[in-house]
C-alpha cells in the first residue's frame, strides 16, 4: 500500500567513522518533510527509525544518515549503492516552517544534527533573520554534515565534549550567548535527551519558541503499539501522560513536554 | 479451500488470522497497511473503564528471536473507544474482538455490559493474563477463582461470545482454562506474552521502564504450542492460538497443536501486510502437508487421535 514501500539506494557516504548517509530514492519520498522519519525494515529485527537528513523532493530523493551502534543500525550500514531498503513512511509530525520576520537558530547534538540540516535545505530560501547553527559532538570524529552546511553559506559554532574540535563543552555556552542576542529566537533542535532536557529548561524563563525532535525505542512506529512514548503534557495525579513520538511527534514544542 | 470458521454463539470468521491484541491499535493505526477488510478478525487493545497511564518508557527492548515489551496496557478508556473507534470499525469488514482489561472484576464488568449495546463488537476476549500491570491482569489470571469470578461477570451481562485469554506464567495454564469455561467462557485464546526482563549494560538498569516485560515473537512459540496442544486436550471449548507466528507453515502447527483460529502480532511490527500473505498461503501449505480442509488440522498432531499422523 501507498504508506510501504522499496526506495533504491542512490548514493552512500561514510561520513565520519561508523557513520554512513544513505540517499534513497522513491516517489513515495515526494512528500517528506524535515523532521519527519521512516521505518526501515532490518531482518530479523524491529524496523529502524531514521530522520531525514536531506530532501530533494521533486525527485523523490531523500537521505538518512546513521551512526552504528547495535545490530540493526549494522546492517543498514552495509548496504551498497543499487540495493534496495523496504520502508514505511514518511512517518510523523515534522517540523512547523520557521516563521520568517523572526531569527532561527538550529541546535543539533550527534546524528540528532541530520534533521536540522532537512529543515535549513528546506526553509532556507530568502532567509533574512539572523540564522544561527551550533552543532555539538563527543569528540571531532562525531561531528557530522558542518560542510553541507558551509556550503549553503552558514557556518555552524562548533562544540565537543573533549574539545578536540570547535569550542571545549557542550552548545549550551553558545545557545545561551545566542539567545541573549537575539531573545525572540525560534529554535529547533534534535540531539541526546541530556541535550534536549538542558535546552528545554533553559527555554522556560525565556521568550520565543522551541522544537524539539525526539529519538525513543520504537516498535511498530505507526502509532499502534505504545512503545516510543515520552513524558508530556498535562501532568495528572499519577504524573506526565505519555505521548508517542511515532505519531505525536517526533517533533514536539517545548511546552508539550516534560523532561 | 474455505478458510471461513464457526465458532460458537455464532462469531463467523472469513478466515483463522485475526490480528492480536496490544500489536494493532485499535482498527484505524493500520489502515494506511493492510486492507483490514480481507483479516479473519482484530482483536482491538485492552480497553479500560477509564484512561490507563502505562508504565514508563523505554517500553520496548529485542531479544533473540523475541521482543520485550512494558506497555503496561495504556489505552485512552471506554468512552474514547466507543466515540472515536468504534464509528471507524463500523465501516470495515471483519470481525471486531474487544479485548477487555480492569483493575477489579467489576471494572471488567462494566465494559463488557456496555460494550455488548455495541452492534460493532463481534466477540469478547477478556484479558487476565498481561504481565505488565500489578493490579488487575495476571493477579486474575494465575488464580483459577479469580479467573473463574472475572469470567462470570463478563458473561452475566452479555450474549456475545466471549474468550479468555490465559497466561503462559504458570505450570499449568489449563486449570485458569478450565476455570474460565466453568465460568461461561465460549474460547480461549493463549497465549499472552512470558514475563521476562533484560538488562542495559551501557545504563547498568533493567533495559525496559517497567523492569519485567512480557515476551513475544519467534521465541515464544514453543511454549505457545505446548500450553495450546494442552489446553486443547483437556478443556471442550474451542482454542484461539497465538505465539510467534510468522507463516502459513506456524499456523498449521497451532492447529494440528489444537488451535482453531490463530493470532499475528509482533511481525506485524516489521511485515504490516504479512498477515495477508499468510491467509493466502493456508491453502497451499495445507495442502502440502496432506489436508484438504481448515478443519481436518484441527487436534490432528494428538497422540490420542485414531490413525498415525501424516
Amino acid at each position: 500500500m501507498k504508506n510501504a514501500f522499496k526506495a533504491s539506494i542512490v548514493a552512500r557516504d561514510e561520513v565520519a567513522p561508523d557513520h554512513v548517509e544513505l540517499i534513497l530514492s522513491s516517489p513515495e519520498l515526494e512528500d517528506a518533510q524535515p523532521g519527519q522519519f521512516c521505518h526501515v525494515l532490518t531482518p530479523g529485527m524491529l524496523r529502524r527509525p531514521l530522520s531525514f537528513s536531506r530532501l530533494d523532493r521533486k525527485r523523490g530523493r531523500a537521505g538518512v544518515l546513521l551512526q552504528v551502534v547495535g545490530s540493526g543500525t549494522a546492517w543498514l550500514y552495509e548496504r551498497r549503492v543499487g540495493e534496495q531498503l523496504d520502508l514505511l513512511g514518511p512517518l510523523g509530525r515534522g517540523f512547523e516552517p520557521p516563521d520568517p520576520s523572526r531569527p532561527w537558530l538550529l541546535v543539533g547534538g550527534g546524528v540528532g544534527i541530520p534533521p536540522l540540516y532537512a529543515a535549513l535545505q528546506c526553509w532556507q530560501a530568502a532567509w533574512d533573520q539572523p540564522l544561527g547553527v551550533i552543532l555539538g559532538a563527543r569528540a571531532a570524529t562525531a561531528v557530522i554534515m558542518t560542510k553541507d552546511f558551509q556550503d549553503r553559506g552558514v557556518y555552524p559554532l562548533v562544540t565537543t565534549d573533549d574539545g578536540s574540535l570547535g569550542r571545549f563543552g557542550t552548545v549550551m555556552g553558545p545557545f545561551l550567548e545566542w539567545m541573549d542576542r537575539y531573545p525572540e529566537s525560534q529554535v529547533m533542535a534534535c540531539g541526546p535527551t541530556g541535550m534536549l532536557a538542558a535546552l528545554h529548561g533553559a527555554a522556560k524563563a525565556r521568550q520565543g519558541s522551541m522544537q524539539l525532535c525526539l529519538e525513543q525505542r520504537m516498535g511498530c512506529g505507526i502509532g499502534a503499539c505504545l512503545a516510543c512514548v515520552v513524558p508530556a503534557q498535562p501532568i495528572g495525579e499519577e504524573g506526565p501522560c505519555y505521548r508517542r513520538v511515532c505519531t505525536e511527534g517526533p517533533v514536539f514544542q517545548a511546552e508539550e513536554l516534560v523532561f | 479451500m474455505d478458510l471461513s470458521v464457526n465458532l460458537p454463539r455464532g462469531l463467523r470468521l472469513k478466515n483463522p488470522i485475526i490480528a492480536a491484541s496490544g500489536t494493532f491499535g485499535f482498527g484505524p493505526e493500520y489502515a494506511a497497511y493492510v486492507d483490514l477488510n480481507q483479516l479473519g478478525g482484530i482483536s482491538v487493545k485492552g480497553i479500560s473503564p477509564k484512561p490507563w497511564r502505562g508504565n514508563p518508557p523505554p517500553r520496548v527492548w529485542e531479544t533473540p528471536a523475541g521482543l520485550l515489551n512494558s506497555i503496561g496496557l495504556q489505552n485512552p478508556g471506554l468512552a474514547t473507544f466507543i466515540e472515536e473507534d468504534i464509528p471507524f470499525l463500523a465501516s470495515v469488514d471483519t470481525a471486531v474482538i474487544a479485548n477487555i482489561i480492569g483493575h477489579t472484576v467489576e471494572e471488567y464488568r462494566q465494559v463488557a455490559e456496555r460494550l455488548s449495546q455495541e452492534e460493532r463488537i463481534d466477540a469478547f476476549e477478556v484479558n487476565i493474563s498481561c504481565p505488565n500491570v500489578k493490579e488487575g491482569g495476571i493477579s486474575f489470571g494465575h488464580d483459577p477463582r479469580q479467573a473463574f469470578l472475572v469470567t462470570q461477570a463478563v458473561r452475566s451481562v452479555t450474549e456475545k461470545p466471549v474468550m479468555v485469554k490465559v497466561s503462559p506464567n504458570m505450570a499449568e495454564p489449563w486449570v485458569v482454562a478450565q476455570a474460565a469455561v466453568d465460568a461461561g467462557a465460549d474460547m480461549i485464546s493463549a497465549i499472552n506474552t512470558l514475563v521476562g526482563m533484560a538488562i542495559d549494560l551501557k545504563r547498568r538498569r533493567p533495559a525496559l521502564g517497567g523492569v519485567t516485560g512480557g515476551l513475544s515473537g519467534p521465541a515464544v512459540k514453543p511454549v505457545a504450542l505446548r500450553v495450546v496442544y494442552e489446553i486443547a486436550s483437556r478443556v471442550s471449548v474451542p482454542v484461539i492460538g497465538m505465539g510467534g507466528i510468522e507463516s502459513a507453515e506456524d499456523v498449521l502447527e497451532f492447529f494440528l497443536a489444537g488451535a482453531r483460529a490463530v493470532m499475528v502480532g509482533t511481525v506485524t511490527f516489521q511485515y504490516p501486510e504479512r498477515m495477508l500473505s499468510i491467509i493466502e498461503e493456508i491453502p497451499k501449505v495445507w495442502r502440502r502437508y496432506g489436508f484438504q480442509d481448515l478443519p481436518e488440522a484441527v487436534g490432528a498432531a494428538h497422540l490420542d487421535k485414531e490413525g498415525e499422523p501424516g
